[in-house]
């Protein structure tokens, strides 16, 4: 099958185009300009429309145990669902698996990385994503706060065991790299410890939240896995905390570190709260650290529920959940929080931390270091990144916003200082070429030759949140899935992970761990292939030799 | 090698009582369900796999989706929606608890590896071992834990009927709240008894409390989870409720990510809805709002009485004895005996792979599933 998608605005920054032409699509694959008089298949007049890679989101919590325990805490969100057209198994129903791929489809996107997955429960989660249909997807497995890493470090033992231990949890989860949550800080609530800093020393591990974060971001580079170690910081959502986030970028010295949900991190104490932005000194932290890449979890108004493996974090939270409801789970050598919440427009902490996320977006000067994310649900839907397309990409949409804002909650913020606006191919960058590289996705996040036939085509409008809300056309591996804003055709995608090569002294250690302490056979968590029941569900994607 | 063919000819099947062929009984039970007003998927002892294909075959004929322990289930899953809980994992309990505070019975019935599992784990080598306290609330008169040689502290034995007073008063003087205790109900427990049992809770340095729902109700499980909540304030102390049987932590899993919603969730509207009081399938038959159940038990749970009264398709485990015959019944293979599966494992708190333990040729549940559904295309369109 050769589709021609004739005379599009290929916005593509990875191969530096900008320019009205052909794409020519093989497949499943996109392949070179053909000369003229080459017969397609099917001829798409795509004149006057967009074409960009198909977008990537490295940073969705949309799967897993602690996901599916936030939709059953709160049955009230979700019970009133218009109906939808059945172009999937259950696409007449809220917030699930189902919803997810679609609604992520029509807005252009066709990979989303779950970013937090504990190992024992990877199964879980692929068996949700295994349900989430048209788009690929991904985990990430978290390291850092268990048993085994913590008393790896306490030993002493050669960074090289730690390299061998990533390899094997990468392998046996199926997870596409590594995260840390408040390293060691979820360890220690489990001693009751209420408050953990990146110095403070995990109890009866002797070791510090630094030493671990270090640690883990050289051996996962040493791994050869693609993506650096992806962290979340220590003291999330506390005034003053900008400044763990500084000692973080410097403590990851010259080896590459991802920060996630950055935003979380940007509050200063000064105003007439104690509760400031502190995004301008991130940012330039951030533009002067060259091995550093950042993620925004950008907060926006309205109601959601925070889901985090932060549990030391959550549990502080709990007293503020809206509704008034929470679950905090103890988790095997992790943690966990549902805490639902609301953010709301009026509130002063809540307008400053919506100002601090699209600050960290336009004082950070590289869009290949900085993505493009609201923490879904943390900071908000998924579904409301078209209104934050808008936001950065026009400063009188950015104005409009402000003038419904508490004045004081400005003016502990740089917002209303600002006027860049992103352009087209900033926002590819940061939504698709950078997430692509950032992950060692070599197929994606590009429209060259021998990319995969992800390709999203958006119908330019004054509005910009209509134009990424409603995609013209999506094709997912060269199959057209979206017209027009709507679902046409479902299928199912896979789960891309890293397949590092496992030391076999490392397998039976794992063994004789599991069996010891836990008195389980250490393939508990394993994630067979015949177990999620879709056809060709895995995706192996090369490390770094 | 086709579906079909991976289905042995030995499956056994019957309509009306009758042998019949697999494919015969899943024509008749895509009759039964296509004519149905409002099909009820019940029992649901499936894998989750086999949950996953109820779900979707529920939303097709626009049936409701149940689980025979759904009372139990929800009177937990009530308190993660209406107020805050703290959970352990088994494996965490395991690693830390100094403190195991077993509540109630049915105990060793809803996990029989509790013993070796968490209250006896083997020393650890580190030197890290917790010396662990067992207390245990309200246990029958002269109830043990089977191979369990220890210590156990037992508090208000065989007062199951005074539990939430005792709870109550626990509660309130692990706050130091003042208790009058003068009327009833009131808790039988002394006060000194009651401050020892208070001293020991807050002492923990990581507490467990263990209860299972079968033998707890509504206001002693939200007492126990405001206990816990309270506990935290000082130290830490956390809840393992143990899973309800036949896969039901599986089950609930998969309709959560499926549909938003626990089981007891109905698709007539063209929507999901759940409702714990309408969706019952015991009032569903006996108010008639039901004409036809798919009752689903892959693993050895007797049949309900109140299925003599409905016409049913029954997909089970071989050796089932029904009261009254089916009108369909399929024979499907045990999950993780006969077939591979993925089932909430009590031992790890969630799910796992098995593989087979005696392969057999038997359909699983999904398979029986997937053939009465290739079925519906052919049969008659809903009448109403």
């Amino acid at each position: 099958m050769l589709i021609r998608i004739k005379g599009a605005h290929i916005v593509d920054p990875a191969n530096r185009r900008d320019e009205i032409a052909d794409l020519w699509i093989r497949d499943h694959e996109i392949v070179a300009a053909l000369q003229d008089g080459a017969q397609a298949d099917e001829t798409v007049d795509a004149s006057g429309l967009i074409a960009m890679a198909g977008g990537i989101d490295i940073h969705s919590h949309i799967a897993g145990a602690n996901v599916n325990t936030a939709r059953l805490m709160l049955p009230e969100q979700h019970r009133a669902h218009a109906r939808r057209p059945a172009e999937t198994p259950l696409s007449k129903i809220g917030w699930t698996t189902f919803e997810t791929g679609r609604l992520y489809a029509q807005m252009g996107f066709t990979t989303v990385v779950e970013p937090a997955v504990s190992p024992h429960h990877a199964l879980h989660a692929h068996l949700e994503l295994a349900d989430t249909p048209i788009i690929d997807k991904a985990i990430l497995a978290i390291l850092g706060n268990d048993d085994f890493v913590l008393s790896l470090l306490r030993s002493g033992e050669s960074a090289s065991a730690l390299s061998d231990h990533i390899a094997w949890t990468l392998q046996t989860t199926r997870a596409l790299g590594i995260k840390v949550v408040n390293a060691g800080g979820v360890a220690a609530f489990k001693d009751n410890i209420r408050s953990f800093s990146l110095d403070d020393v995990v109890p009866y591990y002797g070791v510090t939240s630094r030493a671990i974060v270090k640690a883990l971001q050289r051996a996962v580079h040493e791994a050869g896995v693609p993506h650096p170690l992806h962290v979340h910081c220590n003291n999330l959502g506390l005034p003053g905390n900008f400044e763990t986030a500084l000692a973080t970028i410097a403590a990851a010295e010259d080896l590459p570190l991802h920060l996630a949900h950055l935003q979380f991190y940007g509050y200063g104490k000064e105003g007439p709260q104690g509760f400031s932005s502190a995004a301008p000194q991130l940012a330039e932290a951030v533009n002067a650290a060259r091995n550093v890449s950042i993620d925004v979890g950008q907060v926006m108004f309205g109601q959601t529920v925070t889901i985090s493996s932060d549990v030391l974090r959550q549990f502080s939270a709990r007293g503020q959940a809206r509704p008034k409801k929470y679950a905090i789970i103890d988790g095997d050598s992790n943690g966990a929080g549902v805490v639902p919440y609301e953010y709301r427009a009026g509130s002063f902490h809540n307008a400053v931390q919506f100002a601090v996320g699209l600050e960290l977006f336009l004082l950070i000067n590289d869009p290949w270091r900085v993505f493009f994310t609201t923490d879904h649900p943390n900071g908000a839907p998924f579904t409301s990144y078209p209104e934050i397309f808008a936001l950065l990409m026009d400063k009188d949409v950015r104005a409009e916003w402000l003038s419904r804002l508490p004045a004081e909650a400005l003016a502990v913020t740089t917002l209303p200082s600002l006027t860049r606006e992103y352009t087209l191919s900033e926002i590819a960058i940061m939504t698709r070429a950078a997430p692509a590289r950032l992950l060692g996705l070599r197929d994606r996040g590009h429209l060259g030759a021998g990319a995969r036939a992800d390709i999203a085509l958006y119908r330019p409008a004054k509005d910009i949140a209509q134009m990424f809300r409603a995609a013209a056309r999506v094709y997912k591996d060269g199959e057209l899935v979206v017209r027009d804003g709507t679902v046409t055709r479902s299928r199912y995608g896979r789960a891309l992970h890293v397949t590092p090569v496992v030391e076999a002294s490392m397998q039976r250690r794992m063994a004789e761990y599991y069996d010891e302490r836990y008195g389980l056979p250490s393939d508990f968590m394993r994630v067979p292939e015949g177990a999620i029941r879709r056809p060709q569900p895995f995706e192996a994607v090369a490390c770094r030799s | 090698m086709s579906l079909k063919d991976s289905i042995s000819a030995e499956a056994t099947a019957s309509i009306d009582g009758a042998p019949a062929s697999l494919d015969e009984a899943a024509v008749a039970a895509a009759r039964l369900l296509a004519r149905s007003c409002q099909p009820l998927i019940a029992g649901l002892g499936a894998d989750v796999d086999g949950a996953r294909a109820a779900i979707a075959l529920a939303e097709r004929v626009g049936g409701v989706i149940e689980h025979m322990h759904s009372a139990a289930l929800l009177r937990n899953l009530d308190c993660l929606r209406e107020t805050g809980i703290m959970l352990a994992t088994p494996g965490e309990a395991r690693m830390r608890a100094d403190v195991v505070l077993l509540v109630g019975d049915g105990l060793t019935e809803a996990w029989p590896a509790l013993n070796e599992r968490l209250l006896r784990p083997p020393a650890r080598t580190d030197g890290m071992d917790v010396a662990r306290r067992i207390v245990w609330l309200a246990p029958a008169t002269g109830a043990r834990i089977p191979g369990f040689e220890g210590n156990i502290e037992i508090w208000g034995a065989g007062g199951g009927a005074t539990l939430a007073v005792n709870l109550a008063a626990l509660r309130a003087r692990v706050k130091n709240r003042r208790i009058v205790n003068r009327r009833p109900p009131r808790s039988e427990l002394p006060l000194t008894d009651l401050d020892a049992l208070a001293a020991t809770l807050r002492g923990a340095r990581f507490g467990v409390a263990v209860w299972t729902a079968a033998s707890l109700g509504a206001l002693e499980i939200e007492m126990l989870h405001g206990l816990v909540r309270d506990l935290n304030e000082t130290t830490r102390f956390s809840t393992l409720p143990l899973a309800e049987p036949d896969n039901s932590a599986g089950v609930l899993a998969a309709c959560g990510w499926a549909t938003g919603f626990p089981m007891r969730t109905g698709f007539g509207a063209g929507v999901p809805v759940h409702d714990p009081w309408r969706f019952d399938a015991e009032r569903l038959v006996a108010s008639g709002e039901t004409d036809c159940v798919l009752w689903i038990s892959a693993f050895e749970a007797s049949p309900p009485a109140w299925l003599s009264a409905v016409n049913f398709i029954a997909l089970c485990e071989r050796t089932t004895q029904f009261a009254e015959a089916p009108n369909v019944r399929i024979t499907v293979g045990r999950p993780g005996v006969d077939h591979d599966a993925v089932m909430h494992s009590s031992d790890v708190g969630t799910l796992v792979a098995a593989t087979a333990s005696a392969r057999s040729s038997a359909p699983s549940v999904v398979q029986a599933l997937e053939r009465i559904g290739a079925c519906l295309e052919d049969a008659n369109a809903r009448p109403c």
